[in-house]
């Protein structure tokens, strides 16, 4: 609670007139001679208890009623966002959630959650009157000095953007700036409490709560929370992308609003290099994976577009940017001795007829000079690398290459970072190492984008290697070891299978597992070369490196230059041409739930101030004089009732000189 | 001439007489009613003679007529003799801003002396406190009355009350029946005071009670909080008079319910008399009160 007037608040201490002159009245007290002490001694002793209770409940009724038109004339102001615990704050710092998320209005024609926010925060300033604003927004993580509230809702820093936030730096980074800040202050945290952007996981916040809680003045924490319904909404994100020959594979996903029912038609627009077409999407429930087959222009060497759908409750997630270089084929490498292994493999990196792709096999001793950086993938049949073949390979791998490695075939105990193969090992006669359980959703073996499944459980093996070391098997036999595991190395990724496409271990040449799985590491490992065209907001490709200027050169929506690097689209920096889009986590609609938040802000006694349902109200900070008014009345319409004389029925004392009794 | 004597007051009701409610045993012959049969002017009954009787009251016209022997008997009137008890304890010295209760005491007692001297009856005092008993014994004599104004104007109110023990000393030391007026704010135990009374009463004296309160003591309003100090025995008490006064005036009441039950009892005329009454409409009224029903 903030007071216009604080000044009249110095009247509070006429809240103990009432009870000076009581006391002064007890002390200034009157000597009477009097005769009829009797009855005086027993009226006392009977006027104990209640009588005291009502008379100090008279005295409590006019010093509240005292105290409430003093807090009355200071002008009281109480905010949510404020709150009860307020007085004289020398600073403010707004901690701005300025993800794509934000932009999602509470309903039709109503301003998105981050405009309401703002009005809400240049509001509440204006009612604390002096006190300093700083703002540290997600897109830029700076801290700024606001000059006037009022322009809060104009500046750039705290436009609409299409980045993500990221609390636990936000938090960190305004507890640096209030550790050189003297007085007292606030921290003010505006966000729809979206789950990936508070990142309830993430180490960081016991650091964040550490640099808090070690300020000389502990600040107070607000959170101003805006959830609740919103518009209809929907949104499309490019889930990968790769040249294939002159066409574009463009994975997408188009999501629906939770509230969503039943199967909707969305209009998908792609633009091409300035060509754009059309097509209606039939969306059957709340989402629909699908991948898209763009045509390029003959001999196109490199272009750009976009794929968006109609503009909704938030205008920040309906379109995905893409943009594209030269053809680039499938190339990988068979380090395997010459055999039906080796043309297994073979055949499965480079089916005939199937797409740009090449591979080549050699030998294990003549790994180390065929391993080349334009590679996608090695698949890897022979006992593990040592020496400068294992180095070529840990380098392909740091690079961000692929590497599918296949049992030796014979006990072997040479290691490479740690994994190693066990012995091999022989299912009992008549019986076969069967896959019965694999992940769906990441890995080789997922499910496809349309979702059918990998027909991994065909997969049958008398024999086996296991795969040995500390990492989380992705497959496993139908005894519990693992049959597939991965160990990412930087940007690159070794798997381990445990058997081999010799019918003499397997029938994994059958096709039902090794085709896709090879397929999908050559293509993982060729995105490398397209992933290079791609980024998402907040990435480090996304950013300027030495040298380098900005500019954006598509031409959707109203792109805002002084936000540029926080917006998505196509942009050219120096060379480089990328399509930058929003971060994934921004289209998770997963809620910050109050254990959580009370969870990740422990020890900074927040308060949170949900404005759930509550868009239309522009106000978060009321004048509540009149309610201390009322207050006051209340206390006087108290305190007479309290001294009403009781109603119970009192005799009359006998009235003096009436004739005398005659008993006569 | 003392400030308590009003000779204006005491000419108006100089031509109403005192009357004494019970039959009186005076020494002399007077206006009052006796319990005795003597050979006063007016008839009151015939009886039988019995062995014994003064042969001189025969009624020999009655013998003549019946030939039995009567004795022919009248009303015998006496004298009246009043003791007024004048309590002077401390409580009696209170002024809630007017007259003081001993003052209006002194009035009423002066006054009434006044009247039965004046009408040939005796007038005696008895002046009580916890630890003086002055008396001034009865007597018809008019320069009496200066020692009873004297005596009266020299009661200087002190100490607690010593009415009950003076009330029995009166019962027991008066032989004859006489008329016993008190003048108290009866501030003691009214047990006491019962049986007090209920001794006057067995002796047959006529009981006139005169309960002097001051308005201040019964309407017990105060602006302010006071400290009472006890004209008694000088203990003191600092309250807020507005916050007690409901209890102060249930204990009053109980107090005089029970004082004024006490004294029907005892067949005592009572008066709650405040000490701001007008006096000789109070005096009016119980000389009027008192007169029998055939004077009226």
């Amino acid at each position: 609670m903030l007071f216009l007037s604080p000044l009249l608040l110095w009247f509070l201490a006429a809240a103990s007139v009432p009870i000076a002159i009581h006391l002064i009245n007890r002390r200034r007290h009157k000597t009477i001679r009097w005769a009829a002490m009797q009855f005086l001694l027993k009226a006392s002793r009977e006027s104990r208890g209640k009588k005291k209770l009502r008379h100090i409940l008279i005295l409590t009724c006019r010093a509240l009623a005292v105290a409430a038109l003093a807090v009355a004339a200071a002008r009281p102001i109480v905010s949510g966002l404020i709150g009860w615990g307020g007085g004289s704050i020398d600073t403010v710092v707004l901690l701005l959630d300025r993800s794509a998320s934000m932009e999602i209005k509470p309903g039709d024609g109503l301003d998105s959650r981050r405009q309401i926010v703002l009005a809400k925060v240049r509001d509440a300033m204006a009612d604390l009157g002096s006190a300093r604003l700083v703002l540290i927004d997600s897109a830029s993580g700076q801290a700024q000095e606001i000059p006037s509230p009022e322009v809060l809702d104009t500046l750039s820093t705290t436009a609409a953007t299409d980045t993500t936030a990221d609390f636990p730096a936000l938090l960190s980074r305004a507890a640096e700036f209030l550790a050189e800040t003297p007085g007292r202050s606030e921290i003010w945290l505006a966000s729809d409490l979206q789950a990936s952007n508070w990142r309830a996981e993430d180490e960081r916040w016991a650091a964040a709560r550490a640099a808090l809680a070690a300020l000389p003045q502990k600040p107070a924490v607000r959170v101003l929370s805006i959830t609740g319904p919103t518009s209809a909404n929907s949104s499309v994100r490019l889930l990968g992308s790769r040249r294939s020959g002159d066409e574009l594979l463009l994975d997408l996903e188009v999501l629906r609003s939770g509230e969503a029912r039943g199967s909707s038609s969305i209009p998908l627009t792609t633009q091409l290099d300035g060509s754009r077409t059309t097509e209606n999407l039939t969306i059957p429930g709340q989402s629909l994976r699908l991948q898209k087959r763009v045509a390029l222009p003959a001999a196109s060497e490199s272009g750009h577009g976009w794929l968006s759908i109609p503009a909704d409750g938030n205008p920040r997630d309906n379109v995905a940017f893409f943009a594209y270089g030269p053809d680039r084929p499938g190339k990988s490498l068979i380090v395997a001795a010459a055999g039906e292994s080796a043309g297994y493999l073979e055949l499965a990196a480079a089916p005939p007829g199937f797409g740009n792709l090449e591979t080549q096999r050699v030998d294990p001793a003549q790994a180390a000079a065929a391993i080349t950086a334009d590679l996608a993938a090695i698949i890897w049949a022979a006992p593990l690398p040592t020496g400068p073949a294992a180095d070529a390979l840990q380098s392909f791998l740091t690079s961000g290459g692929h590497v599918l490695f296949l049992p030796p075939g014979i006990p072997s105990t040479t290691t490479f970072n740690d994994l190693k193969w066990a012995d091999p090992t022989e299912a009992p006669a008549g019986k076969f190492f069967i896959l019965s359980d694999w992940n769906r959703s990441d890995g080789p073996l997922s499910d496809g984008i349309d979702g059918t499944p990998i027909a991994a459980d065909r997969l049958k093996a008398i024999r086996r290697q296991i795969p040995l070391g500390n990492t989380t098997p992705l497959a496993r036999w139908e005894d519990g070891e693992p049959a597939l595991i991965r160990r990412v190395f930087d940007h690159g990724t070794a798997w381990f299978l445990g058997s081999i496409p010799d019918y003499t271990w397997s029938n994994l040449g059958d096709a039902d597992v090794l085709l896709p799985a090879i397929q999908r590491m050559i293509t993982a490992g060729n995105d490398r070369f397209d992933a290079s065209y791609i980024a998402k907001l907040g990435s480090p490709a996304s950013r300027l490196m030495p040298g380098e200027t900005r500019s954006r050169i598509d031409d959707y929506g109203s792109p805002d230059p002084a936000n540029s690097e926080h917006e998505a689209g196509i942009h050219r920096l120096g060379e480089r041409l990328l399509a930058l889009n929003r971060p994934p986590r921004e289209d998770t609609p997963e809620i910050l739930t109050r254990e959580i938040l009370d969870s990740i802000l422990e020890g900074t006694n927040y308060t949170l101030l949900d404005q759930a349902g509550q868009a239309g109200d522009p106000n978060l900070s009321r004048d509540v004089w009149r309610a201390f008014l009322i207050a006051m009345l209340f206390f006087l319409i108290s305190e007479a009732l309290l001294c009403l004389p009781k109603k119970t029925r009192q005799e009359a004392i006998p009235q003096a000189n009436p004739s005398p009794i005659s008993n006569n | 001439m003392h400030d308590f004597i009003d000779n204006d007051l005491l000419s108006r009701l100089g031509s109403l007489p005192i009357e004494s409610r019970v039959p009186m045993m005076g020494n002399v012959a007077g206006k009052h009613r006796s319990p005795h049969r003597g050979s006063s002017v007016e008839f009151a009954e015939y009886r039988k003679y019995v062995p014994g009787d003064d042969t001189r009251r025969l009624d020999w016209k009655a013998f003549a007529r019946s030939d039995r022997f009567y004795i022919k008997e009248f009303e015998a009137d006496t004298n009246l003799r009043a003791y007024f008890v004048v309590d002077a304890s401390g409580s009696m010295n209170f002024a809630g801003g007017g007259e003081s209760k001993i003052q209006y005491a002194r009035r009423i007692a002066a006054s009434l002396a006044y009247l039965l001297v004046n009408q040939g009856d005796a007038a005696g005092l008895s002046i009580c406190t916890d630890k003086l008993h002055l008396e001034v014994p009865p007597s018809r004599r008019a320069a009496h009355l200066e020692r009873f104004f004297s005596t009266l104007g020299k009661v200087e109110p002190t100490g607690e009350t010593g009415l009950i023990d003076a009330l029995h000393t009166i019962a027991e030391k008066i032989g004859q029946r006489a008329f016993v007026v008190i003048l108290s704010d009866l501030f003691t135990d009214t047990a006491a005071l019962g049986e007090a009374l209920q001794h006057l009463r067995y002796r047959k004296h006529d009981i006139s009670v005169f309960h002097l309160m001051d308005p201040l003591e019964i309407g017990f309003e105060f602006d302010r909080p006071h400290r009472f100090v006890d004209l008694e025995d000088g203990t003191s008490l600092v309250a807020e008079p507005n916050l007690i006064a409901d209890e102060y005036k249930t204990a009053l009441r109980e107090f005089l319910t029970k004082v004024r039950a006490k004294c029907h009892d005892a067949s005592a005329d009572y008066q709650l008399v405040t000490t701001d009454t007008p006096l000789e409409p109070l005096l009016r009224d119980f000389l009027t009160a008192r007169l029998p029903k055939s004077k009226h």
